[in-house]
């Protein structure tokens, strides 16, 4: 079966005025469906730009990616994933329905299909009754919400999310990832998630990608021994502390260097 | 003195009296100014939208021409129209020159950079906060265009009252290219400039009583619209 992403020797290189920057070095990984993948790291290790590459939202400069056995502007195009940006980017003038339906507005779809759908996405994000507010009336967290269940509302396979809860505070946060779990559970997607917090890599992955500055590139690649069904009081737990301590040991190696 | 007050009081006579002649001037400015903005939004926003999101050689320098083309003396489009469409012109054949579709061309002329220009700011905004999000929907560049036409549709309709407020207040193109000619192309600018030169005072004041409110009228509707846009953003930061 072949990989859902797939990079092999992956490179991008800016060019400034300063000289050449390394974003990714030599990135090679594999996604498998149904995977959830974490990418952790000090800024300016590559992992949001990683994410954006599978996106076709930057443009690699060497080796190989391909996204459901497509180039990632194929699948951009046949809108193989939804994308969870850092800020919601929610549309203040639209309802939340109105801005669920906005993709969908611009895909065609009948208007009892669209009205269908965002009553599901809604239910899955839980925010059911909360349609006709405006962004500006729901919480931080709420319309973080509302932008994953856009992203959600059409089929894409593949759920990109970049540090989208990173802006909030802790017990929100771990509300949502809890949410997100099991949100994960019931619609098998695959998932990129891009995180600062360590618990949060370990809590939601199945894999993490430990990733390192300067050049950008993956220090470790980890495989989360935590089975599938998580309860947040795993986080206590010997094995989940392991893994933690494991992650902070990747990402203090990338460091020794500067 | 008294005089001066006995002017005032026929020019409003004539608006309360709904006089014939200073109705069909009204009418006529209305028609010409709107005929314009009409054809002026046609050109200028899909302008204004190539110019917020295309990316080719010589946009910068297209950019910096549409804004500056907002500052164009309308007397020197009067002239420029003039010479197109008088009879030895390249569109002589038409025989245009002196018809308020002749008035309409200036006024056109005169608009569209307006358009093109506020359309373009509001659209790049737009496109500033959302392309990406466009993007990972699989939207091309220019398929993203109508979406952002309609959400912004608040801001560009500013954009065309502000060309409004410029067409029904101008005088200078509209009097080369028209000729001031009594019931053909005579219009409230035209009529104010001839009839106060004459002395006939009262029908100058009321066409330019109507004028202000027309102007006025537009403006608040400008400030207006503006402000419930700044409330929601004030909302949505809040």
């Amino acid at each position: 079966m072949s990989s859902v992403v797939s990079a092999r020797g992956l490179n991008l290189t800016f060019q400034t005025s300063d000289g050449p920057v390394h974003a990714l070095k030599n990135v090679n990984l594999e996604i498998e469906k149904g995977d959830f993948v974490s990418f952790i790291g000090p800024s300016g290790c590559g992992k949001t730009t990683f994410l954006r590459c599978i996106a076709a939202l930057e443009q690699p400069t060497g080796g190989s990616l391909s996204v459901n056995g497509m180039t990632p502007d194929e699948a951009r195009r046949n809108r193989a994933y939804g994308y969870v940006f850092q800020a919601a980017g929610l549309y203040p003038w639209r309802t939340i329905a109105r801005n669920i339906k906005l993709p969908l507005e611009i895909m065609g779809y009948t208007r009892e299909e669209q009205e269908d759908r965002v009553r599901k996405v809604l239910d899955l994000v839980d925010l059911a009754g909360f349609g006709g507010k405006y962004p500006w009336q729901l919480s931080g967290g709420m319309q973080q919400r509302a932008s994953i269940a856009r992203a959600l509302a059409f089929d894409a396979d593949i759920l990109l999310m970049d540090e989208p809860f990173g802006a909030l505070d802790e017990i929100v946060r771990d509300h949502l990832n809890e949410q997100l779990l099991a949100l994960w559970a019931r619609t098998g997607k695959t998932i990129g998630f891009v995180t600062h917090s360590i618990p949060e890599a370990v809590y939601l992955s199945t894999r993490i990608v430990v990733m390192s500055p300067r050049p950008g590139r993956i220090t470790d690649v980890i495989e989360s021994p935590l089975p599938r069904e998580r309860p947040l009081g795993i986080r206590d737990s010997k094995a989940f502390i392991e893994v933690a301590h494991r992650v902070r040991e990747g990402l203090r190696a990338g460091h020794s260097d500067d | 003195m008294q005089e001066f007050a006995q002017e005032f009081r026929d020019a409003f006579a004539l608006i309360l009296a709904g006089d014939a002649e200073l109705l069909a001037i009204v009418l006529l400015s209305l028609r010409v100014s709107l005929f314009a903005v009409f054809f002026a939004a046609v050109i200028g926003m899909p302008l204004g939208a190539a110019l917020a999101v295309g990316r080719f050689p010589g946009r910068g320098a297209l950019v910096v021409l549409v804004n500056a083309l907002m500052g164009l003396p309308p007397v020197v489009v009067g002239l420029l129209v003039y010479l197109m469409l008088s009879r030895s012109g390249p569109l002589g054949v038409l025989q245009l020159l002196y018809t308020p579709t002749a008035m309409i061309i200036a006024q056109v002329v005169l608009v569209t950079p307006i358009i093109a220009a506020l359309s373009r700011q509001v659209i790049e905004m737009l496109d500033a906060e959302y392309a990406e999000q466009m993007r990972s929907l699989g939207l091309s560049r220019f398929a993203t265009v109508p979406v952002l036409l309609w959400d912004g549709r608040i801001a560009l309709l500013t954009a065309l009252l502000a060309g409004f407020g410029r067409a029904i207040a101008e005088v200078g193109a509209v009097i080369i290219v028209g000729g001031n000619i009594n019931h053909v192309t005579r219009v409230m600018t035209t009529t104010i400039a001839l009839e106060t030169s004459k002395g006939n005072l009262a029908l100058a004041l009321a066409l330019g009583a109507v004028l202000i409110a027309i102007a006025v009228t537009v403006n608040a509707l400008v400030s207006l619209l503006g402000q419930r846009a700044e409330v929601r953003e004030a909302m949505r930061n809040a």
